[in-house]
């Protein structure tokens, strides 16, 4: 061995101090060259400067290493052969360190690029992973090209795995390209309210270049695909409106007839009962029509005028009970006691009752009301225009008659929640101002509607 | 067979959004969450023909749609006992019956039977009419609400059944009656629900144009003259013979054609009598089409109705008078007598005429004739109506919130 040595020391010596000069060089260029670079992008003020010189400062100094290693071959005592295969090994492994390089620095950044993008927030996962398989194909195919393997099955699987790929993911793709459609357009932002033709509403509370994230009135989160987003026509609202401390929560009432069993063939008899009848019967006498035929026109009759007239043929009498304004009275007590009164003085200006026609007794009837909560909430005016055009018609009976009247409230739910929560003294006093009692329902709806829309615009 | 007559219905609650808006199915849901487990047990005598039937086979699988265990079962009986119900009955509607104390016997032993055997196991126990009003014996040893629906109208009952199903009734939670005029002095809570038409069903869903004409070139009708329609049994009670004679003083001034179209009861006699007589009133008359209609047959009078121009419900008795919801929906003008349930259906001048006589028919008619503008605006009332109060998701709300109600006394309830 040490023979060896003697007759071969220059061939092991030339190759290593070649190798230390290149090291020492790369030592040398690199403090040279990063010095400036530093200098040269501290002045740009580019945000990636600290990334591209941590992570090219190692590769720097080993791919001087490499070169080195490259210069030092061509003088040692390997064979030919030996020689071709070490310069293939060197130059792949340059390869992949290079690759290597690629993938980190572009991961990095890229995750400075797309933290900078607030909204949509892109998918920067989805972003990076196909940016490191690309460059990991890319090296791949180079190192087969380097070592000379056949390249076109490669190629032929290569496409055939993208187009799988890309069929696969065509709806991801499609919800990214919306979402850049959206983000370039900038007509939607976090914090607005927008409603889809296709019937979605509500608070845009997140969004990505997939999808969007929408808070709905009735508390429910829905996820809308950016790309069905572009096809339907959005109406937006804009910025939240001033928020209401305690929300509305809407509530519906839905009426079952209980029959009282009781009866009426004259007026003596139906002053009677009417006397002590409780305010579940008044209440349904002088509303269940407005309800069951709120299509008609409006000003519908209450049940005693309407059977004073068809039953008893007492024409005028109906009249004067037709005529009694039941919006003019804040409790059901009241507005019995009115009937009553209107009933017995015209008896005793006509003594001569008739009695009813045929079998048309007065059936007394009683409203039981079943008050359910909706689950439906506004806390600003906006939420609570949206809400108002899908409740049922009971939903507003309920906050507009049946509050104000049965539970004896002294206004409608809707003025009172504007008025208390906004200070909207004028919006609350026109929707308290409304008489529902000459009106459809869907009239009233309306009403209320346009009036809060003008107030928001 | 139960089952099968409720698998049979394959129509999903949403189904019906499109008719009568989301909002309301959305309401139906909120309704069942509240119901959602309880076992309500329908009860009734047969599992095929007749009204009950036919909507308990729609309202059992849709309220098992929104989460509710409902389910139904028959009593069984044998023909003596189906034979003394159907005297039962006919009592209660008011007609005159021979009903010994044989037949309660009858009625007894066959109930007792079924007291005994058949399995009830439930939160709500749902009794439909007279037949297994018995079975209100076993409320003793068995928790849970009763509630007793009659489907007949007993505004004018024979006292003697009355009295005898009285005694029964008064032991229950609850009745449900169909109209005022049909609930009675008793003790216990009675609650009003009408009944509603199915809007989905052979009867009722829209047809095309191709399908009316071909039952119309079926019966030999001609499509251009104005038609006026009674669709009903051949009764003495739907006064057949009065829609002649109003439709006779009407012909004189409009060229129009009548078709009175329905079915005979093959049990009833009378019926076959009353046909005999139309035939003889309306003989040589061109104008006048009286067509025997197969049972089941509910797509060929859906087309007769929406191919109507103004349909006639002339009855001198009615129970609640479905068929008048059924013309409503189809937007066509009424005229009817105010009688049974048909007033809780038409309001007159504003969803169809009312009238109290055949001259009061032959005056409406001439009316909507000549003004097919006020007929159409009836009609479009009337539809509206039907939509809001007729319809069987407002008759499946009605039965939720009774379920409801039997937890709570008070006049509001909040859930």
């Amino acid at each position: 061995m040490i023979d060896w040595i003697q007759e071969n020391w220059i061939t092991i010596v030339v190759p290593t101090v070649i190798f230390m000069a290149f090291c020492i060089v790369g030592l040398w260029a690199r403090r040279l060259l990063y010095n400036r670079l530093d200098k040269l992008l501290i002045k740009s003020g580019w945000g990636g400067r600290e990334i591209l010189v941590q992570s090219t400062r190692g590769p720097f100094f080993f791919w001087f290493m490499l070169l080195g290693a490259f210069a030092a071959l061509k003088f040692s005592p390997l064979s030919a052969e030996a020689q071709v295969l070490s310069e293939r090994i060197i130059g792949s492994i340059f390869i992949i360190s290079i690759i290597w390089l690629l993938i980190i620095l572009t991961n990095r950044l890229l995750n400075i690029f797309l933290d900078e993008i607030k909204s949509p927030k892109p998918p920067g996962r989805l972003i990076t992973n196909g940016v490191r398989v690309t460059i990991l194909l890319l090296g791949v195919l180079i190192l087969a090209d380097y070592w000379g393997w056949p390249l076109t099955p490669v190629i032929l699987l290569l496409a055939a795995a993208i187009l799988v790929a890309a069929i696969a993911s065509r709806d991801t793709v499609l919800n990214i390209f919306s979402g850049l459609e959206i983000a370039a357009g900038r007509t939607i932002k976090e914090g607005d309210f927008i409603k889809l033709s296709s019937g979605e509403e509500g608070y845009v509370t997140e969004m990505t270049w997939r999808t969007i994230k929408m808070k709905t009135p009735d508390q429910h989160t829905i996820i809308v695909p950016n790309s069905k987003l572009v096809k339907e026509t959005v109406i937006n609202y804009g910025r939240p409106l001033k928020r209401a401390s305690k929300p509305f929560h809407f509530y519906t009432r839905l009426h079952l007839k209980e029959l009282t069993g009781l009866k009426a063939r004259n007026l003596t008899e139906l002053v009677n009962v009417l006397k002590s009848a409780p305010d579940s019967v008044i209440y349904y006498h002088t509303h269940h029509f407005l309800e069951e035929h709120q299509f008609l026109t409006p000003e519908p009759a209450n049940d005693f005028a309407l059977w004073v007239d068809d039953s008893l043929d007492e024409h005028v009498l109906a009249e004067k009970l037709a005529n009694i304004d039941t919006f003019a009275y804040s409790s059901l007590e009241a507005l019995k006691s009115m009937i009553v009164s209107v009933i017995k003085k015209y008896m005793a200006d006509n003594p001569a009752s008739r009695l009813v026609k045929g079998e048309n007794d007065f059936h007394f009837l009683k409203s039981n009301s079943v008050v359910v909560p909706t689950p439906y909430f506004a806390s600003d005016l906006r939420e609570f225009v949206e809400v108002l055009r899908k409740i049922t018609i009971d939903s507003l009976y309920y906050h507009i008659f049946e509050s104000r009247l049965r539970l004896q409230k002294r206004s409608n739910d809707f003025s009172v929640w504007i008025r208390d929560s906004f200070g909207e003294h004028d919006l609350a006093d026109k929707i308290d101002s409304l008489v529902p009692y000459t009106s459809t329902i869907e009239a009233m709806r309306s009403f209320i509607i346009q009036n809060i829309e003008k107030r928001i615009k | 067979m139960g089952p099968d007559v409720i698998s049979q219905f394959n129509n999903k609650i949403e189904e019906y959004q499109p008719i009568v808006g989301k909002n309301v199915i959305d309401e139906l849901r909120l309704l069942g969450n509240h119901l959602a487990g309880k076992r309500i047990q329908n009860v009734n005598s047969t599992f095929s023909g007749g009204g009950v039937a036919e909507i308990l086979s729609r309202l059992v699988p849709l309220s098992n749609q929104l989460g509710i265990d409902a389910r139904w079962d028959v009593i069984q009986g044998d023909e003596a006992f189906f034979d003394v119900t159907k005297k039962f009955h006919n009592a209660l509607h008011g007609r005159e019956q021979d009903i010994g104390d044989d037949d309660f016997e009858i009625f007894i032993k066959t109930s007792r039977k079924n007291i005994d055997e058949m399995r009830l196991n439930a939160d709500i126990y749902f009794i439909h009419d007279p037949q297994p009003v018995m079975l209100i014996s076993r409320k003793t040893e068995l928790p849970g609400k009763w509630i007793w629906r009659c489907h007949i109208d007993v505004s004018h009952p024979n006292q003697r059944v009355w009295g005898f199903l009285n005694q029964h009734v008064c032991k229950y939670d609850a009745a449900v009656f169909s109209a005022p005029a049909f609930s009675q002095e008793l003790p216990i809570r009675q609650f009003m629900i009408s009944p509603s038409i199915d809007p989905l069903s052979d009867k009722n869903k829209e047809l095309s144009k191709a399908q009316i004409e071909a039952v119309l070139n079926k019966y030999g009708l001609d499509a251009e003259k104005p038609m006026v329609v009674q669709i009903s049994r051949f009764d003495y009670l739907k006064d057949p013979l009065g829609v002649i004679e109003a439709f006779e003083m009407v012909r004189r001034g409009f060229d129009c054609q009548l078709i009175l179209a329905g079915g005979t009861a093959t049990d009833d006699p009378e019926c076959a009598k009353v046909l005999g007589e139309v035939r003889n009133r309306a003989n040589g008359n061109p104008d006048i089409k009286i067509l025997l209609i197969p049972p089941g047959s509910d797509i060929e009078i859906n087309a007769l109705q929406r191919a109507a121009t103004v349909i006639f419900q002339k009855s001198i008795r009615e129970g609640f008078g479905l068929t008048i919801s059924e013309a409503l929906w189809k937007s066509k003008p009424v005229v009817a007598t105010a009688v049974g349930g048909i007033p809780l259906q038409i309001i007159n001048k504003f969803t169809g005429m009312l009238c109290h006589s055949v001259e009061g028919a032959a005056y409406a008619l001439k009316q909507l004739l000549g003004n097919p503008e006020m007929a159409a605006r009836l009609g479009q009332n009337g539809r509206e109506h039907v939509k809001q109060n007729f319809l069987i998701t407002r008759h499946l709300k009605e039965y939720l919130l009774l379920f409801i109600a039997m937890d709570h006394e008070s006049d509001i309830i909040y859930l």
